[in-house]
């Protein structure tokens, strides 16, 4: 068959589904693309409000969850449309996004606490 | 909710909403620096700017990033009729005895 490959699995109530196997990939790619986002975003906002130890854990936490928020809210009522799992789109990806958002913070923590100024600038 | 001139400009101010808060937090640690205090926390505007211009930047993306797919493989089937859904182009055979009907054919020479 010519179409692209299909994938079958079993719903909560135990009736069988097929999944159109590209299009679940194109929805993991747009979720993973708006987590890469947010991770660099998030990391670079607790950069820029100096949140340092549990307390840029925990944001980095918050923003997580926010960013679940925004895709649930996006996906709409019937989310059962588009993802096979709701927990999995919380939790997958999360020590990934954990480094990036690591690094972006220490850009900004390294450049406030050595120059005092945002960085790759000279304020 | 497809990607519209509305949501690229949501992005745009989302971006320069948070480098803002990031220039005015640079602004306060050099006025904390300058008068010889300690740095405990930033301003309640300037933190609240922050997460705000973090979720509003977020919501810009998350429209950028593309539209979601219903994932059952019906519905990606049913808009195709028989004859696209069977066409396969690797299976494709030009090379086969049904030339031989053709009035132009030219039988090889033994």
């Amino acid at each position: 068959m010519c179409a692209g490959r299909i994938k079958t699995a079993q719903r909560g109530t135990g009736e069988i589904v097929a999944f159109s196997e590209s299009a679940v990939r194109n929805n993991a790619a747009v979720v993973e693309y708006c987590r890469t986002s947010m991770s660099a975003l998030s990391g670079s906002t607790a950069g820029i409000l100096g949140l340092t130890g549990f307390l840029g854990f925990g944001f980095y936490l918050f923003a997580v969850f926010g960013l679940w928020c925004l895709l649930l809210l996006k996906a709409g009522v019937r989310w059962e449309k588009y993802f096979t799992n709701r927990r999995t789109l919380l939790t997958n990806g999360f020590l990934g996004g954990l480094f990036v958002s690591f690094i972006t913070f220490l850009i900004f923590e390294v450049s406030y606490s050595l120059k005092g100024t945002i960085p790759y600038s000279n304020l | 909710m497809a990607a519209t001139a509305a949501h690229k400009f949501i992005f745009v101010l989302g971006i320069s909403s948070l480098l803002h808060a990031a220039y005015s937090a640079a602004q306060h640690r050099a006025y904390l620096r300058i008068t010889e205090q300690e740095f405990v926390g930033l301003p309640i505007d300037i933190l609240i700017q922050g997460i705000v211009s973090l979720f509003v930047t977020m919501y810009g993306i998350m429209t950028l990033a593309g539209e979601f797919k219903e994932i059952r493989s019906t519905v990606d089937l049913e808009s195709k009729t028989w004859e696209t859904f069977r066409n396969c182009p690797s299976f494709y055979t030009f090379n086969h005895r049904g030339r031989a009907l053709s009035p132009y054919y030219d039988p090889p020479l033994e």
